[in-house]
């Protein structure tokens, strides 16, 4: 008959075994944001277009959220942990303004995100975080996290599916790397147009940008939103 | 492709071809040596770029430089870039099922002077671009660098600046390449070889 091995029992009937039903709690949602700080403005930007797989569920879904005058948080990766990441920040903050009588500073915000992210360390938010305001001072501040919640201050950073694409470029553009050094401040316009050339490159090689591009642009007098084209394709 | 590391990148301009590698070869982690260029000339005009693993990197640069020998003594001229772009694709197809881990770049001007480039995959599928290619490691950060920085009809000196700005912010951003560049910058009149110094991590 069947050769035997130890421990194996050869039966002549159905047997019951327990069967393992899994469950992966994660879906990436694509994606590519970027944010840019500046000497008394800052940029975020993010594509609009929502994706599972190869197939988009939609080409406008925004991944940037307007949490104050001063600060705007875009998110990345797993929509559904972005959407209640977003609501428990607008929450905190509402909670915040009731028991002190004003709003949050953005570095205020941009630790509290961190306690938050790391308070889910053994089942995080699939979430990559970029902030983007004005610190007390006026000037422009960008804070960068990674699912777990280590961040820090930077001048400028992309996150999500084309971050990599994008990165160096911003490194040879913002911070004019690998150039003869030249010590410069940028303007408001050379920085818009660095996004959007982002962007742009960025639509072209990477299957999960696209669709639109919404632009939050904040300033002392306040957020302004501008939304541009990006190839459907 | 990722033990040893490594980036190469070929772009078209006015009249002329750039192609550009790293200098690092690893093992993993460590870097052991900042000399091992991945550009080999194949002829006159013609250069071929081979990323990847490093001893299939050496076995290939050996094996298409015997079959260019052996077609420049059958056919009493040099071989023409397309020809050996397709020679390139064959000899990584006949290994379809256990292949050589490089996906080589190919750059040159034919013998009207016009300007070639394309790259292959790893079984020697021919990707024939108009602007420019990238293999290796830092594949991505080089799509998104040549894509925001290149634009068509560029000069010699013009492609050369373009070429090395997008290699060397895309190996910053890559930590099994860089360690010093290789450009190679081919005109009808002349082929100049610059060796950039870089970050030295």
């Amino acid at each position: 008959m069947f050769s035997t091995y130890p421990g194996q029992v050869v039966v002549d009937h159905p047997v019951k075994v327990p069967i393992e039903h899994r469950f992966d709690p994660y879906v990436d949602n694509g994606g590519t944001l970027l944010s840019i700080a500046g000497e008394d403005f800052c940029v975020v930007a993010a594509d609009t277009r929502q994706s599972e797989g190869y197939s988009i569920n939609s080409r406008y879904v925004p991944k940037s959220v307007k949490l104050s005058d001063k600060t705007v948080i875009s998110m990345g990766g797993c929509y559904a942990d972005c959407l209640t990441l977003t609501k428990k920040i607008q929450q905190s903050m509402e909670w915040y303004h009731h028991a002190h009588g004003k709003t949050m500073s953005t570095a205020a915000v941009a630790q509290m995100l961190s306690i938050m992210l790391y308070q889910k360390r053994f089942f995080p938010f699939y979430s990559w975080c970029i902030l983007g305001g004005l610190d007390e001072e006026g000037k422009g501040a960008v804070y960068t996290y990674d699912p777990v919640g280590s961040y820090e201050r930077e001048s400028c950073r992309c996150a999500g599916s084309a971050s990599s694409l994008i990165q160096p470029f911003l490194d040879n553009q913002i911070y004019f790397k690998n150039q003869v050094s030249q010590k410069k401040t940028l303007t408001l316009d050379q920085v818009l147009r660095i996004t959007k050339d982002s962007f742009t490159s960025a639509t072209e090689r990477d299957i999960y940008t696209g669709d639109y591009l919404e632009l939050f642009v904040i300033t002392s007098k306040g957020v302004e939103v501008q939304k541009m084209d990006l190839k459907k394709d | 492709m990722e033990y040893n590391g490594g980036a190469v990148v070929a772009m078209v301009g006015k009249n002329c071809v750039a192609i550009a590698c790293d200098k690092r070869l690893g093992v993993q982690a460590m870097t052991i040596s900042t000399e091992f260029p991945k550009t080999f000339q194949a002829t006159p005009k013609t250069y071929i770029g081979l990323p990847g693993l490093a001893t299939d990197v050496q076995t290939l640069s050996e094996k298409f430089r015997f079959k260019v020998n052996m077609y420049r003594l059958k056919e009493e001229r040099e071989i023409e870039p397309r020809t050996l772009a397709h020679l390139v694709s064959s000899t990584l197809y006949e290994r379809r099922f256990g292949p050589w881990f490089v996906e080589p770049v190919i750059a040159g001007l034919d013998k009207e002077n016009r300007p070639f480039i394309c790259s292959t995959d790893l079984i020697g599928c021919i990707n024939f671009a108009k602007d420019f290619v990238v293999s290796g490691t830092t594949s991505n950060q080089l799509y998104g660098m040549c894509e925001s920085l290149w634009e068509p009809d560029l000069e010699p000196e013009d492609l050369f600046e373009t070429i090395s700005q997008s290699l060397m912010n895309a190996v910053d951003r890559d930590c099994l390449s860089g360690w010093g560049a290789q450009v190679t910058v081919i005109t009808p009149d002349q082929v100049i070889t610059r060796t950039l110094k870089s970050r030295q991590d």
